[in-house]
């Protein structure tokens, strides 16, 4: 009989980009609350049901890999969320928002109401609090924001400007519905015709994630 | 589910003392010294004041400030005065007071200065010795400082503080504050020498004072004039009046003080400054508690078929998912992530296994 471990892992963590704006801030919005988890660089079709030593070495492939070290920028990390589901599950929540990519022209709109499929037993549902919707590059839009999430901490988040001084910097809001508007300034287009973006959405119950391209067109001259 | 609140339990603040040599690249011991190419100027500049020593010769890679050597005369002697008609104002008395009003504070310095123990209460001239503040991090740790000094006819002493006499730590306004004695690792000698006050104390008092918490330490050049039977090492200073009657300089006088390249010799020659540093380090520990029943389904693309119905890619996966913590997250109400910790390996997740995972953030 041997004995049982009872250490507990240790990891060292660093601070992201956006934890590092808040902390300069000084405003109280840098206070941790909760965590997450995630399997970031894992790929699940290394795991072998069918190896050949038995179910102690399904995941050899994976739980053999080096993990990288974590780097601060967080739209680039905590991608993959592990989420809490009932057992049984056979199919994933899913998120729709009905564009596999969005195109807006110079000053155009677009209202997005996301949809999570395959959750707590519905084939299709609207979140009990909201998505997160995060843009790569705020500068690309003259109005980004959600709306029909009334809690405190989303509509402080929501109020929130950003202030870019010219630098690409990610904004993010939660609501039931997320609206876009597309930038009329030229002057960020410089040469090109087109200005390319990313919008995220994540479900804030089931963490199911959606990763969108975004790409706004130039009309005036 | 992919957020969990964390309980006040959770969060577990925690402050190490961490104790290192103070020298680059950890050298317990600096046994080799140098300056940088000779600063000799006609105006007032950093020469006039105090002398850098590095490491390492000065144009080399890694070469780094370890300290700085200042020299101050409460009358303003053995440097030139800044202007010949305000006599006796010189970068030698700024050094003086300047040092004055940072241990003892403005309310004493004004009258006072510096007070080794000695017959005189006013010495009237120090040297100082400070220490690069990426060497000592936080403070000076007392016990470990000890330097020799070599005089120009070869007497060599051996100085360090005296924390381990003392019972009770003495405050000046700079901090806490210990004698510079003759001895070694924090315990003065047992011998006193001719006219001492006391074993490791000279008849002009202590060595200097060593003060932890500024970083610096305070040399007594009077101590360091007297003989070898009496405990010091013939260092002999420059204390002219640079400006007046037939010390006057000319245009072309340099203002660099001589007496730092005095001190400078005298610790280069004797090849032996230890000193560790001493710092406090602030951690949160944040317990991430997870329990049997969460986190066994991942929203990574690849844990699903593909085929956009969200299927799990394995059949085996519906009742024995298997997952792979990598990363933690930590975030605030907004879901904001504020700070990141990556695993050293996957951790295996299923439903039945718990884990408690540590998280620390250094500050």
């Amino acid at each position: 009989m041997a004995y049982l471990s009872n250490t507990s892992v240790v990891v060292d963590a660093i601070l992201t980009n956006t934890g590092r704006q808040l902390l300069s801030q000084n405003d109280g919005s840098f206070q941790i609350t909760q965590f997450s988890l995630s399997d970031d660089e894992v790929d699940y079709t290394l795991y072998n049901p069918n190896h050949p030593s038995g179910s102690a070495f399904y995941g050899e492939a994976i739980q053999n890999m080096p993990i990288i070290q974590a780097f601060p920028q967080s739209q680039e990390i905590m991608k993959y969320k592990l989420i809490t589901l009932p057992r049984g599950t056979a199919a994933l929540p899913l998120i729709s928002i009905g564009y596999s990519s969005i195109t807006l022209a110079q000053g155009a709109s677009i209202s997005i109401t996301p949809q999570t499929l395959n959750y707590l037993g519905a084939t299709s549902t609207f979140e009990q609090d909201g998505y997160t919707a995060t843009i790569g590059d705020v500068r690309v839009t003259a109005a980004f924001n959600g709306v029909g999430i009334n809690t405190t901490n989303a509509t402080a988040l929501n109020a929130t400007g950003t202030a870019t001084v010219g630098t690409n910097v990610s904004k993010t809001v939660i609501g039931t519905t997320i609206n876009i508007t597309a930038t009329t300034v030229n002057t960020l287009f410089g040469s090109n015709t087109t200005l390319y973006t990313t919008l995220t959405v994540v479900g804030n119950d089931s963490g199911a994630r959606l990763f969108v391209p975004l790409q706004i067109t130039k009309t005036s001259k | 589910m992919s957020y969990t609140q964390l309980a006040p339990s959770d969060f577990v603040i925690s402050s190490d003392s961490i104790t290192a040599p103070a020298w680059s690249s950890n050298q317990p011991q600096l046994s080799t010294f140098y300056t940088a190419s000779t600063v000799t100027s006609t105006t007032i500049s950093q020469g006039a004041f105090y002398l850098n020593i590095y490491q390492l010769p000065y144009t080399t890679v890694g070469s780094a400030v370890q300290f700085s050597i200042a020299y101050g005369d409460i009358v303003g002697s053995g440097s030139q005065w800044y202007n010949n008609l305000v006599p006796g104002v010189s970068p030698s008395l700024t050094t003086y007071n300047q040092y004055s009003t940072l241990v003892y504070g403005p309310e004493i310095s004004g009258s006072q200065g510096f007070n080794f123990g000695g017959a005189a209460l006013n010495a009237p001239n120090i040297f100082a010795i400070n220490v690069d503040r990426n060497r000592y991090k936080q403070s000076l740790l007392p016990g470990t400082f000890n330097i020799s000094l070599t005089g120009p006819t070869g007497q060599v002493v051996t100085l360090c503080d005296d924390s381990n006499n003392t019972n009770t730590v003495n405050y000046l306004d700079c901090g806490r504050v210990f004698n510079l004695v003759s001895g070694s690792y924090g315990s003065a000698v047992n011998i006193t020498p001719l006219s001492g006050i006391a074993p490791g104390y000279t008849a002009s008092g202590s060595y200097g004072l060593f003060l932890p918490d500024i970083g610096t330490i305070i040399l007594n050049p009077g101590a360091l004039a007297l003989t070898a039977a009496s405990g010091g090492i013939g260092l002999t200073v420059d204390r002219a009046n640079y400006g007046s009657g037939s010390y006057t300089l000319n245009a072309s006088a340099s203002y660099t003080s001589t007496n730092n390249t005095l001190l400078y010799q005298a610790i280069s020659q004797s090849a032996n400054f230890q000193l560790n540093s001493q710092e406090t380090i602030s951690s949160d520990y944040v317990f991430v508690r997870i329990p049997n029943a969460a986190y066994n389904y991942s929203s990574n693309p690849t844990f699903v078929t593909g085929s956009g119905t969200g299927a799990v890619l394995y059949s085996t996966m519906i009742y024995s998912p298997q997952t792979y913590i990598t990363t933690v997250g930590l975030y605030n109400n907004n879901n904001q992530l504020l700070a990141v910790a990556k695993m050293s390996v996957p951790l295996v997740k299923d439903f039945t296994k718990e884990a408690l995972i540590r998280v620390k953030l250094d500050w």
